[in-house]
């Protein structure tokens, strides 16, 4: 299933994410995380992407996936932080 | 003895020339072959630039582009897409443990965008910093501002309005509603302004290019040495240039 958000982060920036995921499994197939955000190192967007593959989309394992790979690879979001992430990701079940 | 810094004047080229030419300093800096450099450009032809992290065709009207002859190119910067037209471009590459930069992330943003507000104040604007990375004037966007650090290195790159065409600029770029949402100005058309427009005077690039040199200078206690490209920086440009920023896998990718 393809499915959209954008969400304007409150004193934040703008997110933009398109996913495709497993309706019977409730999981994440193909992510990209879009926006004019600011994160350090850049190209740590595309591992986060990649490493988001087959998790499930539940507010808390969602949220410590991404928590755990923004400790991982020492991400530095501006604009942008792991719950909105998260909150973007799950809009676009709604 | 004030530190010297390179000034590096490349007046007009395409996009991809320009984000080359950035990241070519880029690297020359970090590997300690070149000093800390401020870089003063223009775009030619008119270009729109995204941010690292955008979708090119969620951020730009590609049609339009084309019947305009607008290029289009992403910059290794996150942060949103820019209309570059009659403005002035710098940039700033310096080592992040140099002592005039802030360890901070969002302070040294604040400390660069310094030097671009004391050059508006030369030229006899008042402006004022706002997070994360926009300078305002009258409650309205003069420049907009992003950063990437790789190899312990800062690029700082931003725009100064110099003039806008603001229904040329929002022709080419697309502005979704959400964007909009918590402004206070809902019509985009209003919230950017040029320093022709504060001014209500034609001003020269030139003109603006040596205020902001000062401006420069001031903020950083630094003297600025009008220099050029090394051989190896010019390589560099145009190796970026055909393999990064011209290639359509690179600003197709999101």
């Amino acid at each position: 299933m393809q499915s959209k958000s954008i969400y304007k982060i409150p004193n934040g920036k703008l997110l933009n994410i398109s996913l495709d995921y497993d309706e019977i499994n409730n999981s994440i197939n193909e992510i990209k995380i879009m926006g004019d955000f600011f994160a350090y190192p850049e190209e740590s967007i595309e591992l986060m992407e990649n490493e988001l593959k087959n998790t499930i989309l539940e507010k808390v394992s969602l949220f410590e996936k991404i928590n755990s790979i923004i400790r991982v690879h020492s991400i530095n979001f501006i604009g942008l932080n792991a719950e909105r992430l998260t909150e973007g990701i799950l809009m676009c079940k709604k | 003895m004030k530190e010297q810094w390179r000034l590096l004047k490349t007046d007009f080229s395409t996009a991809f020339t320009n984000m080359a030419l950035d990241k070519a300093v880029l690297v020359a800096n970090s590997e300690g072959k070149v000093s800390p450099t401020v870089r003063f450009y223009g775009w030619k032809p008119s270009a729109i630039s995204i941010g690292y992290f955008q979708s090119l065709e969620e951020e730009v009207n590609l049609d339009n582009c084309r019947k305009l002859g607008v290029d289009y190119v992403r910059r290794i910067t996150g942060g949103g897409a820019v209309f570059h037209e009659e403005e002035l471009t710098y940039s700033i590459i310096i080592p992040e443990v140099h002592p005039q930069i802030p360890k901070n992330l969002l302070k040294s943003y604040g400390k660069i965008c310094g030097a671009v507000m004391k050059g508006l104040n030369n030229l006899g604007i008042e402006s004022k910093y706002v997070p994360i990375n926009d300078i305002i004037t009258g409650g309205k966007k003069i420049s907009g501002n992003a950063q990437t650090r790789k190899a312990k290195t800062i690029l700082q790159h931003g725009t100064v309005l110099i003039d806008v065409d603001v229904d040329k600029m929002f022709s080419v770029l697309k502005v979704p509603n959400q964007k909009i949402k918590d402004k206070l100005i809902a019509d985009v058309k209003q919230r950017v302004t040029s320093i022709k427009h504060v001014l209500e005077k034609e001003i020269l690039f030139e003109d603006v290019a040596e205020e902001m040199k000062r401006g420069f200078e001031e903020e950083f206690n630094v003297e600025l040495i009008e220099g050029t490209l090394t051989e190896e920086e010019k390589e560099l440009t145009k190796k970026f240039d055909k393999e990064c920023f011209s290639a359509r896998n690179w600003n197709h990718r999101r």
